[in-house]
């Protein structure tokens, strides 16, 4: 909460790349994963691009990237941690609390 | 971003990941039904007393349909799961293979019976009621892994379809798979349909 008692927003998943990259992980089923070429393909973003997001979010602790090998090739997974799915459940919450309280609701 | 903003982006986003990744199971539906309308449909008018073409024509043409029915689900299937790993590809390979597994055995054992002397006459209603209980059964299972009472619902329609057909005896049985089966499977797939809206 902010001094004037307004919930704050929380700034890593408040930026439009980040948030669209968060929703697409917050919709796998739990424990699942994700490899970066589909994750890319499902949001239209530049390789160059969504690797710099997923760092922001993998320094927050919200994101888990795991460099592994399919039949000899390499694949990169990406999977919302318990901490990134709290964090985004809190941003929900804050969300629809800004939208109750009168004002211009701007963060 | 204002919050209606980012609320307006979580909408979208969610909504388009839910419709790459999860199955869409209204276009599969749709296919299942107008297979089982038109294919079991055609081999009730060949049967007598309509004998509208050969009967041997109009079967070779259902399992054609079911054929292509069977390979659009299987490829459906690996598309939709493609880029996931986890828990949740896992139970769609094992679902997957569920289906294979278990119509295997069915045939095996509905051929040796067949073999060992069953009456002609019930031929078609061994086929009908036991494929349509394995079938109910299967998504019985599917209602149950994904949560979703619709699939559960149709589960048991398939299975009240299957008895019934058998009930009904031939050659009404493909009568009542025709209109009850494909039509469940084709109101099934309006539901899903309105409800992606």
């Amino acid at each position: 909460m902010s001094e004037d008692g307004l919930p704050q927003l929380d700034p890593v998943i408040h930026a439009q790349a980040r948030l669209r990259v968060t929703v697409a992980l917050s919709s796998l089923g739990p424990g699942d994963s994700i490899t970066f070429p589909r994750l890319q393909q499902l949001l239209d973003m530049t390789p160059g691009n969504l690797s710099t997001h997923l760092r922001k979010l993998e320094d927050a602790g919200y994101v888990g990237i795991t460099k592994a090998f399919e039949h000899r090739t390499p694949v990169t997974l990406v999977e919302l941690t318990t901490r990134g799915r709290a964090a985004f459940e809190e941003y929900t919450k804050a969300l629809h609390r800004l939208l109750e309280v009168p004002g211009d609701g701007r963060a | 971003m204002t919050p209606e903003e980012s609320l307006a982006l979580i909408a979208t986003q969610s909504e388009r990941t839910r419709r790459e990744i999860g199955p869409n199971p209204a276009v599969l539906l749709a296919v299942w039904g107008l297979v089982w309308l038109f294919g079991f449909g055609l081999i009730y008018v060949s049967a007598p007393p309509t004998a509208l073409m050969p009967l041997w024509v109009a079967a070779v043409l259902t399992v054609v349909g079911f054929a292509g029915a069977m390979t659009y689900s299987a490829i459906y299937g690996i598309r939709s799961g493609r880029g996931v790993r986890g828990p949740s590809r896992l139970v769609g390979a094992m679902y997957g293979w569920s289906w294979m597994i278990a119509f295997g055995g069915l045939t095996v054992v509905n051929t040796a019976l067949i073999r060992l002397g069953l009456d002609a006459d019930l031929v078609p209603l061994l086929w009908s009621g036991t494929s349509l209980m394995l079938t109910g059964l299967m998504y019985l299972a599917g209602g149950m892994l994904w949560q979703s009472k619709l699939q559960y619902g149709l589960g048991v329609w398939i299975i009240a379809c299957g008895a019934a057909s058998v009930l009904a005896g031939g050659p009404y049985n493909f009568l009542v798979l025709s209109v009850a089966g494909g039509g469940g499977f084709l109101v099934a797939s309006l539901v899903f349909l309105v409800r992606a809206r």
